[in-house]
């Protein structure tokens, strides 16, 4: 795995919030087709870690390439590279999912992005929605249309953000199935942080523990097992989150977007 | 990649036509509002000037063009503070901040948006006024062509101004969107020769580029043709407002991503 080409490559990110440190020196490395799980409890740093991947809050310290451009000094040719989704983001309202899909699609550059808007839909078995209103659509289905944006314009890196949370076992395995067959076809590498571990053993081939904004663990599943001397994930994340004390926050934010 | 520019200000510029049409309250600033504007200023004009035809004929001049030219700096500044603002209100903006779009990419955009609902909303007034009062706003010439221009400079400036502070303050500072507009309303002299304000306020108001872009449209409406003095003092005071705006934005942008403002609107 270590030769394939680097999609991205995070050196000493640090981020201090006004009372407490949220990142404090990730290293992080991700190889084309790679899918990697960033986890750790609630207030481990995961998605500060993830905002400053994507070039939407600035790290204290450190430096952010991702194929070959550096984020401070070319954030858009870095974009370009990069699909994000989220179960958070909302869909732009007032807007059918396939004028939706189309201006996004255009805002990654893509011309025409008709055919990909019908691939992706498919791919999540969602053709029916694509004349849908925003306002129409379930969570489980925002968060489907959500990813199929986030891949439209084929991106080398793919960044997802608890793609499965709250959402039923039939969707979460669609996700599942979906993120497989994109890394697989297209050599798409995966970053992603769950709290589901199921999710976890099933997509990734390597996690990163992240605890108090620092790397604990980072190694396929059986690596980091041995190293913690745990049977599964799962427990590993229950014994990490038992010790780990949530970070105290002054901006205001949830615990877990600190 | 100046082809995905284009590509992405075309998106964006969409993307607020499909707000409009599909949110009728936001066709009331292009519609509703300019036509209130030309009855009340027309009818207030009328009011003035009496029976005295050329006395009516004047203060219709200074009122009407008076409105429609200030509609100039309210539609493009509303366009583009409110197309911000419809981002921070859908929780819109970790989503276009992680694609590749420039900043300056999605202010052009929304700023294209704005001139069509500038056509719009000014469009609707100077046929309102002319079907209503037979106010000819065509007539005051090719001398509209720069003072419109300087005002929508302007315009943006003040929306750059409040798109900095929204940046900065979150949501609560939008109430500036509007509030900037109803200060620089009786300082610019729209209606009036600021000699009219009070004294104390009158400083201020010749340091204001669109004080000067009214004094030269109430040369036009006397008939003394294009006070390019009076034009020039306003481009300047324009330019410089434009160039302090995007200095504003440039660093409350750089403050909000220091700060990890984006989990306001997760």
């Amino acid at each position: 795995m270590t030769s394939a080409e680097v999609v991205l490559e995070a050196r000493g990110l640090v981020k201090d919030y006004r009372r407490a440190r949220a990142v404090d020196g990730v290293d992080l490395v991700v190889h084309a087709g790679e899918r990697v799980a960033l986890l750790g409890p609630n207030g481990a740093g995961k998605t500060t870690t993830l905002f400053m991947l994507l070039g939407v809050v600035a790290p204290d310290e450190g430096d952010v390439t991702i194929c070959g451009y550096r984020l401070a000094k070319s954030r858009s040719r870095a974009a370009e590279q990069v699909g994000f989704a989220a179960g958070y983001l909302p869909l732009t309202e007032r807007m059918r999912v396939n004028e939706y899909l189309t201006l996004f699609g255009q805002m990654y550059g893509v011309r025409d992005p008709g055919p990909r808007i019908e691939a992706g839909l498919k791919r999540f078995r969602i053709e029916h929605l694509a004349e849908a209103m925003g306002t129409e659509l379930s969570s489980g289905q925002r968060t489907l249309i959500g990813i199929v944006r986030a891949t439209l314009h084929e991106p080398r890196l793919l960044i997802l953000d608890e793609p499965t949370a709250s959402l039923d076992p039939d969707v979460a395995s669609r996700v599942r199935a979906g993120l497989l067959e994109l890394s697989n076809e297209h050599g798409t590498a995966l970053l992603m942080t769950s709290h589901d571990m199921s999710d976890v053993e099933r997509l990734c081939d390597r996690v990163v523990f992240l605890s108090h904004g620092k790397v604990i663990a980072d190694g396929t599943a059986a690596e980091v097992l041995a190293k913690h001397g745990s049977n599964d994930l799962e427990s590993m994340f229950l014994d990490l989150a038992e010790r780990h004390e949530p970070h105290e926050t002054t901006t205001g934010q949830q615990s877990d977007h600190p | 990649m100046k082809g995905n520019s284009w590509l992405r200000m075309r998106a964006i510029a969409k993307r607020h036509a499909y707000v409009m049409v599909r949110s009728p309250h936001r066709l009331f600033d292009v519609s509703l509002w300019p036509l209130v504007d030309v009855l009340l200023f027309g009818s207030l004009a009328q009011f003035i000037g009496g029976e005295d035809s050329t006395a009516s004929e004047q203060a219709a001049g200074y009122l009407l063009a008076g409105i429609v030219l200030w509609h100039v700096v309210y539609q493009s500044q509303i366009a583009l503070s409110t197309g911000f603002l419809e981002e921070s209100w859908t929780r819109n903006l970790l989503n276009l901040m992680v694609t590749p779009m420039r900043e300056v990419e999605y202010v052009a955009g929304v700023a294209l948006f704005g001139f069509v609902k500038l056509f719009i909303g000014v469009g609707l007034m100077v046929v309102a006024a002319f079907a209503f009062f037979s106010f000819e706003t065509w007539d005051l010439g090719f001398g509209l062509v720069p003072i419109a221009a300087v005002l929508l400079v302007v315009a943006w400036a003040i929306a750059l101004l409040v798109i900095g502070l929204v940046l900065r303050y979150g949501s609560g500072a939008e109430a500036m969107a509007w509030g900037v507009m109803f200060l620089l309303l009786p300082l610019s002299g729209v209606f009036y020769p600021i000699d009219s304000l009070p004294p104390i306020v009158q400083p201020i108001a010749k340091l204001l580029p669109t004080t000067h872009a009214f004094a030269a449209l109430r040369d036009l409406v006397d008939g003394k043709g294009v006070n390019w003095g009076q034009i020039a003092l306003a481009a300047i005071g324009a330019v410089v407002m434009l160039g302090l705006a995007f200095a504003w934005v440039v660093h409350m942008l750089r403050v909000f991503r220091r700060r990890g403002y984006i989990t306001r609107y997760t």
